[in-house]
Order: structure tokens, then sequence, then C-alpha cells
């Protein structure tokens, strides 16, 4: 795959925008599961993704052919996320995130038209419990949290998209795991 | 209150992310046997990660594509020339 994305890359920075809506295509689900994940919004998870092709668009000159895309875009989406984050006031997305409706449309939008069985309900309530706990969890750890298990990235991979030493991404892996575990023990 | 030693939850860390040695391991088993206090700690760990893994795979809404590529700045006409 890295070899297509690098032609596709090369036919961009030659004026072939039509090139990028292969990347797009290619690099759209897990970017807005990232954000997501991060936002706990599917309509801000919509505009953050959205922006974050925009400016790797509007920045692909940048972009060092021999690196990995998928590191310089996550980077380009999560830090996108954490100014989002921080511009929010903190009761807001505590509020926010319980969303009875929002988390609704997104998984009826997944499933068939039929009533759901209860199971699915019922997991459809727990996924959303889960979801409201990961966004009460303060931006830095989000982040290394939803990189590591949400997109099942390694270490090093994460300490690239956030530039942040290893040891760093480790310590919050484990302050977040700790402060999840507090979070997520009554359920 | 959690009095669980810390060198301990660190070893659980370092079993998390499959970085603890064959020695700290079975350092880690034993002190799970014997206490009760580091067994829940670690439970509730592993169920944390867990629940976390289990969250579903959402997919982008069905005209993304069309919506980033409409927002693109125009220039440089020449898309679709070359291919």
């Amino acid at each position: 795959m890295e070899s297509i994305v690098k032609k596709r890359i090369q036919q961009v920075r030659k004026g072939d925008q039509d090139a990028f809506g292969e990347i797009v295509e290619l690099f759209k689900d897990r970017v807005y599961h990232v954000c997501f994940r991060m936002l706990g919004n599917r309509h801000e998870a919509e505009d953050i993704a959205q922006e974050a092709f925009i400016r790797a668009y509007t920045n692909i000159h940048t972009f060092d052919i021999d690196r990995k895309f998928s590191t310089w875009l996550f980077r380009i989406a999560t830090n996108l996320c954490i100014d989002r984050i921080r511009k929010k006031k903190p009761d807001y997305y505590l509020d926010a995130e319980v969303s009875g409706t929002d988390g609704l449309t997104m998984y009826s939008q997944v499933e068939t038209d039929g009533p759901l069985p209860e199971e699915e309900v019922e997991s459809m309530e727990l996924q959303e419990s889960i979801q409201k706990e990961i966004s009460r969890l303060p931006d830095k750890y989000r982040s290394v949290i939803v990189l590591k298990y949400i997109e099942e990235l390694s270490l090093k991979e994460i300490s690239e998209i956030l530039e942040l030493p290893i040891g760093t991404v480790k310590t919050r892996i484990h302050r977040g795991r700790e402060a999840l575990r507090k979070q997520l023990r009554s359920i | 209150m959690n009095t669980c030693p810390e060198h301990i939850v660190l070893l659980m860390h370092d079993y998390l992310d499959e970085e603890i040695s064959h020695e700290n391991e079975k350092e880690l088993k034993a002190h799970l046997q014997s206490c009760e206090a580091c067994k829940t700690h670690f439970h509730e760990l592993k169920k944390t990660v867990a629940l976390v893994q289990s969250t579903s795979h959402i997919q982008a809404p069905s005209n993304f594509t069309q919506n980033v590529m409409a927002k693109l700045p125009k220039e440089k006409k020449r898309a679709g020339v070359e291919r």
C-alpha cells in the first residue's frame, strides 16, 4: 500500500487533484475513527477529519516521501483534535458526550433498519459508556490511549505521531490506563 | 484504598505493554497469588484494555471524500490529464 500512496502523492504534487481523492479514500475511515474517539462526537469528528485531509493536501510538499504517510497524516489529525479539545470548556465535553441521540444515529447508520435485538441495545449502551469515559480523559492521555488501543499502533509510531520520546508515551499510556481503570471499574 | 506496592503496579504495566522480562513476570505472578488487592487491580487493568478494544470500528460518512474534494483549494488544473 505504501508504494501506491507514494505514487499518488507524487501525482498530487504535480497538480493532479484527483489522485488526492484516492488518498482520502484509503485513509478516511482510520482518520475519522481516531477523530471520533478523540472528540466523542460524530459531527466534530467529520469536521476535524476533513480539515486534516485539507491540511495534508495544502502541505503535501512538506511531507518527506521517505517516511510513512499515515504517521504524518495522524500527526495532523491528532494535533487538530487536541486543539479542538483545548478550545472547549472542560465541563462542556463532560456533558456533551452523554449524547443519547448522537450515539444512536451513529450506530443506526451502521446497522440495518429493523428493531435491534436486546443484546445489541445493551452493547450500544456499553459502547457509549466506554466512549464517554475515554472522552473524560485529559487530552494527553486520551491521544495515546486512542492511538494504542483503537488504532493499534506501536509505541514507536505513537512517539513519532505525537513527537514525544517513547518514555513519555509509555508513562502517558500507564497513567491513561490507570485513570480509565478507575472510571470503568463499575462497568 | 489502594495499597499495592508501586513496583508491582509498574510490572503490571510492563506486562500490558508486553515488555516484561521473564523474571519480572514470575515475580508479578507470584505476588498476584498472594495479594488480593493487586489481583483486583490487575484484573481491572486488563478489563479496561478489553473494554477499550471492544469499541466498534466506525466508518467515515458516505460522502466524506466528495466533501473533502469540494473543499480543496482549486489550483493547477491538470487533474486527470496524465493518468
